[in-house]
């Protein structure tokens, strides 16, 4: 696998400078963003994110007003947000706690989450996601590498608002685009053909379901027997509803809360936060 | 819940009337009554246990039917030229909201109108009014409503009926008055299953998510709402209070349904012209039901003594209208028994020695074959 060349390295080195913290090299990158580890002299750590020269959009105003907007548990806080000034060009950074223990996709790949775990994260996931529809917000991109964990046992922690809706303001999306932004393995129908007056708090709620089925029975809901996860995006885009065989395994799994999470239309799934909550703590009462 | 009265031109007599004291609730006209007389209808009410009065602040169609709005202080004055933009919806609905407090009624419901054409963007626009008003009214005992409107004949596609579902359970208002709009013309049944079946799997998705729905401008066809998971059906004395179609801005605002007598049979889930009840009588085809109800002995009364009976004709309809809907939520009559009973009874009707043909060309019972049809279909319309 090719090192990925962080472009903006001199620009957090200089960041990291002025701030008084240790510098400690890049962690990802995206097309907006490179990701840097930063150390305070008190030996906490720090994500550093530097927006591309030019990517300061109303996409990334946006991501930043939505973090702001925001403050729960399971959400990652946005510590700082400033402009810098490096070799005569501005360029505007955030200051997020360091997730030390991984993400969820780590968790999934060394292990399938058992129903007590998938039972925790559930109700974690779901109290942050309550918290953003409370915001008027859709995260968009709600999966297994945006959930991160401060350290080891620690609860799951929301992160990367980077295609956040507000629904308080005019949508960013283009309508003649065929599918909307989000990962489409995770991504609602709504999301997937761009209609965009469906995508709302359920958007995310679909999401979350399919990240619970995956992280504890490792396949797709939709996903039928000898087909690929393709085939089960297709599945999705064209709502024709989840698997007989997941049904069937939610079922005795005692998860129920699940598969109406995926249903095909909004108005299918939960109406209110407090309802799926609701619903999926009963579950846990369930043994 | 009981069935609601739909209030319109003179329909005061019968909202006070005492044989129709089953009627659980009423929603009020500011279209066809001034704010003094609906202020007087409220607290003449307010001694009626439990009986909800829902304003409905009317501006369907604001700039050609008028009457009695511009007297509420709600009504815009510049509807003719208003962009009827986010500014414009804000102000009405606070003023909406303002006039139902200083009403008291038990509800009221967001404003809507009648569009061109029915987008996404138009129902988002009624989500927007209804969140506006839920808004307006915290901290007040009024219960706001959510509005919708709905053109019937769209929902024949599941996937626009499963889209609009979607869009209107995004409300933060958990009850609904839905107006079903539509091209048959008030005096006929609706017989389109497919429209049908839409417009059940409409009030079975929304009530699935806590929405209770109001199905407004109701007539027979409440039997299938009802069994849809309607809360509550309203009605009235007009034809054009039972069906909602844009033809009735065209009509005389006086008269609304016309002058001739209708009996209602329940056997038939017909409307039955004089001679059409007399020969229907005839065959034994009148149900039990018919004839305890106390506006049909005033009827059969009046006929051999060439009385009119149109007034009594908008009493036995609505009483039948209460009556059913009671015995529908009780459990003592179900939707699948009476309209199979009926289709049962038009074969009847078909078959007798001679056949048996109503005045009407069209009241030939075709209707009750399709909304058997839609009874037994809807559960899988998707």
């Amino acid at each position: 696998m090719p090192v990925p060349t962080y472009t903006l390295d001199p620009v957090a080195r200089a960041i990291c400078a002025a701030l008084g913290h240790q510098f400690g090299g890049g962690i990802s990158q995206g097309a907006f963003k490179e990701t840097f580890l930063a150390t305070k002299t008190d030996g906490s750590k720090l994500a550093l994110k530097v927006l591309r020269q030019g990517c300061s959009t109303e996409r990334s105003e946006r991501e930043v007003d939505a973090m702001k907007r925001c403050a729960h548990p399971n959400i990652i806080a946005l510590l700082e947000l400033a402009d810098f000034d490096h070799a005569g060009t501005k360029y505007t950074y955030l200051l997020e706690s360091f997730m030390e223990g991984g993400t969820l996709d780590d968790r999934i790949k060394s292990g399938l989450l058992n129903r007590q775990d998938v039972l925790a994260l559930g109700d974690e996931l779901i109290r942050a996601l309550a918290h953003i529809a409370e915001k008027e917000l859709v995260h968009r991109d709600f999966k297994p590498a945006n959930i991160l964990y401060a350290a080891a046992g620690g609860e799951a922690m929301v992160g990367d608002f980077g295609i956040v809706r507000d629904l308080r303001k005019e949508s960013l999306t283009k309508s003649y685009l065929l599918p909307g932004p989000g990962t489409p393995f995770f991504a609602a129908p709504e999301q997937l053909n761009n209609e965009k007056a469906l995508i709302d708090w359920r958007t995310d709620q679909f999401a979350v379901g399919i990240t619970l089925a995956v992280a504890h029975f490792g396949v797709h809901p939709y996903r039928e027997p000898g087909e690929d996860d393709n085939q089960a995006i297709g599945r999705v885009a064209s709502r024709n509803g989840p698997s007989a065989s997941f049904i069937q395994a939610s079922s005795a799994a005692k998860l129920p809360v699940i598969q109406k999470m995926i249903a095909r239309w909004p108005a299918e799934r939960f109406r209110l936060p407090n309802s799926l909550l609701e619903e999926w703590r009963k579950q846990m009462d369930v043994t | 819940m009981p069935a609601f009265h739909q209030i319109g031109h003179n329909s005061e007599n019968l909202l006070f009337d005492e044989g129709l004291s089953r009627f659980g609730g009423a929603i009020l006209s500011p279209l066809n009554y001034a704010p003094a007389a609906v202020t007087a209808q409220i607290e003449r009410l307010r001694s009626r246990e439990n009986f909800v009065t829902i304003f409905d602040p009317h501006l369907y169609r604001p700039q050609s039917e008028r009457m009695c709005l511009p007297e509420w202080d709600y009504y815009p004055r510049d509807v003719d030229t208003a962009d009827f933009d986010e500014q414009w919806w804000a102000a009405i609905v606070e003023n909406v909201a303002r006039a139902a407090v200083t009403l008291g009624t038990t509800a009221v419901a967001s404003p809507a109108i009648i569009p061109r054409a029915f987008p996404d963007e138009f129902f988002l626009q009624l989500i927007a009014n209804g969140n506006r008003l839920e808004t307006a009214l915290r901290g007040t005992a009024i219960r706001p409503m959510q509005t919708v409107v709905v053109n019937l004949p769209e929902l024949a596609a599941p996937a626009r009926v499963m889209t609009i579902a979607s869009i209107i359970s995004r409300s933060r208002i958990s009850e609904c008055l839905l107006v079903f709009l539509g091209n048959v013309e008030p005096r006929r049944e609706l017989a389109d299953p497919e429209e049908l079946k839409g417009g059940m799997r409409l009030i079975s998705s929304l009530e699935a998510g806590g929405q209770h729905v109001t199905v407004a401008f109701s007539s027979s066809e409440m039997v299938l709402w009802k069994e849809a998971g309607a809360t509550n059906c309203a009605s009235g004395k007009f034809f054009n209070l039972r069906r909602f179609t844009i033809s009735r801005f065209d009509e005389p605002s006086g008269g609304g349904g016309g002058q001739l007598g209708y009996w209602f049979e329940e056997a038939l889930l017909s409307f039955l012209r004089q001679s059409d009840l007399l020969r229907v009588r005839e065959r034994g085809l009148v149900s039990a039901a018919s004839l305890e109800n106390p506006f049909a002995t005033s009827i059969l009364e009046a006929i051999p003594a060439n009385a009119a009976w149109v007034a009594q004709g908008w009493r036995q309809f609505l009483y039948w209208f209460a009556d059913a809907e009671l015995r529908l939520r009780n459990g003592a009559l179900s939707a699948q028994d009476l309209v199979g009973a009926a289709d049962a009874n038009w074969a009847m009707v078909e078959r007798g020695t001679p056949p048996l043909y109503m005045e009407e060309r069209q009241n030939d019972g075709s209707w009750v074959r399709q909304w058997r049809r839609a009874l037994v279909e809807f559960p899988y319309f998707r």
